[in-house]
C-alpha cells in the first residue's frame, strides 16, 4: 500500500508535476502532410502547435474539494483528460492514487437505440464497475434521475435534460475515490442542479475527492475549498478557494 | 490501462459506505505503449456489455431481428447455387451445399467482424474522446458480436452435412477452427480499426477490399478450378488455408490443398503481431486523433 504524503498532511490523492501537452494545430493527417511526413521524416515538425499545459504542478489530497478555472482554453479540461486516462501528457507526470470516476461530457457513451439500463450498465461496465454492484446500484440511478418510468425506453427518445439527469445520476451513485466534473452542470435545470451540488458536497462529506471544473464561479465557491486558477496552460494562482476566487473575478471583470 | 478496477471493491454496496479502499498509484507519463496483455482479460466485462451492446444494436427496431442471422447466409448461398450450378459435387463425395456452407461461415463470421470491427472505434467516438473504457475493448467487441452468427451459420452446415451423410469424425477439431479465425479475425480487425483513428480511408477501402476478398477466397469454388497463376494468388489470402482448414474438419472425404494452410497459419501469427503492435502503439493518441 502506498501512501504518500505532502507536508505531513493527509495522502495525496493526485498530484501533477511539470506536466504539459502539446497539441498540433491543423488537419493532421492530410495526404500532402503524409506524405511530406515520410519524405523528411518529421512532417509535424512544420505544424503550428499549440501548449495547451506548460508546466502545471499541483496537489490535490484525499477528501479534498478541488476547483480548477480560467478561461476557455487555459487548459482545464485537458487536465481532467489526463486524469481521466483518456488523453497522455507530453511531458511532465500525474500521480493519481484511487479509482477516478470522471464526468466529461454529459450523455458520453451513451448508445440511442438501447435503453435507460442497458445505457447503465454500458457507462458503468466502461468505467471497470463491476456487474454486482451495477445491478445493485440500478434502482438508485433511476431515482436519482428522476426516470424510474423511463429506463425501459431508448434514449434517443429521452430530452437533453433527462440524458444528462441520467449522466449526472451515474457518476453520483457508483463509488469511486476520485470525483471529477467538468463543466457538466451548465445544462440541467435549477432544481436538478442544486441537488447536483448538495450530492457533490455529500461525497466531499464522505471524504470523497472531488475535482470540480466549472465557469460559474457561484458553484466553485458551494464546492470547493481550494481553487487553481489556469491562465494560458499555466497556474497563475492556487490557494483557498476565495482569495483566488476574487482575483480570478477581478481579472475576467477588468477585460 | 486505467486503473478504476473496482472488482475487489465488490463490498461496496453504496457511496454511502465510509470505509474507502486504500488504492494503488498509479503514474501517468508519456509513453509510447501502455496497453498490456493482462489488460485485455482485466478488462472482460467491459468488452462483454460492450459485444451484448454491439449484437443488440444490430436488430433493434428490426421487425424480423435475429432471423436475420438465418437470412443473410441462405442469401448469399443462393446466389452461389446460382453462379456455380455447374459444379453438381466439388469432389467425389463432397456435396455443394455443404461445401459452400461451410466457406460461407467462415467468409460471413470474417466479413461481418470486418464491416463492424473497422468503425467500431470512430463510431464511439465520444467513449474513446471522454470515457477511460479501454479501446481494445471496441474491436474485440465487434468480432465477438458475430459469433452468433458464426454459431449460426456453423450450424446450417453442419445439418446441411449430415442430412448428406458427410460429416467427419474431425469435426471435434472444429473448436480449433473456431479459435483459429476468432484469432485471425481480431489481427486483422485490431490493426484495420486503429489505422481507422488516424487515417479514414479504410473505410472507404474496406468494402471494396471485402468484395475482392470474396473472390479471392475458395467460399463458393474449389481451388483446383482455378489456373496457376490466380491459384498462386488464391493461396496467399489468409483465409483461403483457413477455409480448406475447417472443411477437411467437417466434410468426410475431403481432401484440402497442404500449402494455403501452413501460409494462412504463418499469416495469423504474422497478422495477430502486427495487429497487437500497431494498435497498442496507436492506442495512446487515439483520443487527441480520432
Amino acid at each position: 500500500m502506498h501512501e504518500s504524503r505532502d507536508n505531513g498532511q493527509r495522502p495525496v490523492s493526485v498530484s501533477s508535476r511539470g506536466l504539459t501537452k502539446r497539441y498540433h494545430l491543423g488537419e493532421l493527417h492530410s495526404l500532402g502532410r503524409t506524405v511530406r511526413h515520410l519524405l523528411r521524416r518529421n512532417g509535424s515538425a512544420d505544424l503550428p502547435t499549440l501548449e495547451a499545459l506548460c508546466g502545471v504542478d499541483f496537489t490535490v489530497q484525499r477528501a479534498d474539494s478541488f476547483g480548477i478555472v480560467g478561461t476557455n482554453g487555459s487548459g482545464k479540461s485537458t487536465v481532467l483528460q489526463i486524469l481521466a486516462g483518456t488523453i497522455l501528457p507530453t511531458g511532465g507526470k500525474m500521480e493519481v492514487h484511487g479509482r477516478v470516476l470522471p464526468l466529461l461530457a454529459v450523455g458520453t457513451g451513451f448508445h440511442p437505440e438501447l435503453t435507460g439500463t442497458e445505457n447503465v450498465r454500458l457507462f458503468a461496465a466502461s468505467l471497470g464497475i463491476p456487474r454486482d454492484v451495477i445491478e445493485s446500484r440500478m434502482d438508485a440511478v433511476a431515482e436519482f434521475a428522476e426516470l424510474e418510468r423511463h429506463m425501459d425506453t431508448p434514449i434517443k427518445r429521452f430530452s437533453s435534460g433527462m440524458l444528462s439527469r441520467l449522466s449526472f445520476a451515474i457518476a453520483m451513485q457508483f463509488p469511486a475515490d476520485i470525483y471529477v466534473f467538468d463543466e457538466v452542470l451548465a445544462v440541467v435545470d435549477g432544481e436538478f442542479q442544486h441537488r447536483c451540488l448538495a450530492e457533490i458536497r455529500n461525497l466531499h462529506a464522505q471524504g470523497r475527492t472531488v475535482i470540480f471544473v466549472s465557469h460559474s464561479l457561484d458553484q466553485v465557491a458551494e464546492v470547493c475549498q481550494r481553487v487553481m486558477w489556469l491562465d494560458g496552460g499555466r497556474v497563475r494562482e492556487l490557494g483557498p478557494t476565495d482569495g483566488v476566487l476574487d482575483d480570478y473575478a477581478r481579472a475576467v471583470a477588468e477585460h | 490501462m486505467t486503473d478504476l478496477d473496482l472488482r475487489e471493491q465488490t463490498a461496496v454496496q453504496s457511496p454511502d459506505v465510509r470505509a474507502l479502499e486504500l488504492p494503488v498509484a498509479r503514474t501517468i507519463r508519456p509513453v509510447k505503449r501502455r496497453l498490456r496483455f493482462s489488460d485485455v482479460f482485466r478488462d472482460a466485462p467491459v468488452v462483454r456489455v460492450l459485444a451484448a451492446r454491439d449484437f443488440k444494436v444490430k436488430y433493434k427496431q428490426s421487425l424480423l431481428g435475429p432471423l436475420w442471422l438465418i437470412f443473410q447466409p441462405l442469401a448469399l448461398l443462393g446466389a452461389f447455387l446460382v453462379a456455380f450450378r455447374g459444379l453438381a459435387d466439388v469432389q467425389s463425395g463432397v456435396p455443394y451445399v455443404v461445401f459452400a456452407l461451410v466457406g460461407l461461415t467462415v467468409w460471413a463470421f470474417f466479413q461481418a467482424s470486418m464491416t463492424m470491427g473497422t468503425a467500431s472505434l470512430i463510431t464511439n467516438i465520444m467513449l474513446v474522446r471522454f470515457t477511460p473504457c479501454p479501446r481494445f475493448a471496441f474491436p474485440l467487441a465487434a468480432v465477438i458480436a458475430s459469433l452468433p452468427a458464426l454459431a449460426v451459420t456453423g450450424l446450417a452446415a453442419l445439418i446441411a452435412a449430415a442430412v448428406n451423410g458427410a460429416v467427419s469424425p474431425r469435426v471435434l477439431l472444429l473448436p480449433l477452427g473456431v479459435v483459429w479465425l476468432f484469432f485471425l479475425t481480431c489481427g486483422v480487425v485490431a490493426l484495420v480499426s486503429s489505422l481507422t483513428v488516424r487515417y479514414r480511408d479504410t473505410l472507404s477501402a474496406m468494402p471494396f477490399l471485402l468484395q475482392v476478398g470474396l473472390f479471392l477466397a475458395p467460399v463458393g469454388y474449389p481451388l483446383a478450378e482455378l489456373s496457376s497463376t490466380v491459384r498462386a494468388l488464391v493461396d496467399l489470402n489468409p483465409l483461403t488455408g483457413l477455409i480448406e482448414a475447417w472443411r477437411w474438419m467437417v466434410i468426410s472425404g475431403y481432401s484440402p490443398s497442404v500449402e494455403p494452410v501452413a501460409i494462412s497459419l504463418v499469416e495469423t501469427g504474422f497478422l495477430v503481431a502486427i495487429g497487437w503492435l500497431v494498435f497498442s502503439r496507436l492506442e495512446t493518441t487515439m483520443a487527441d486523433e480520432i
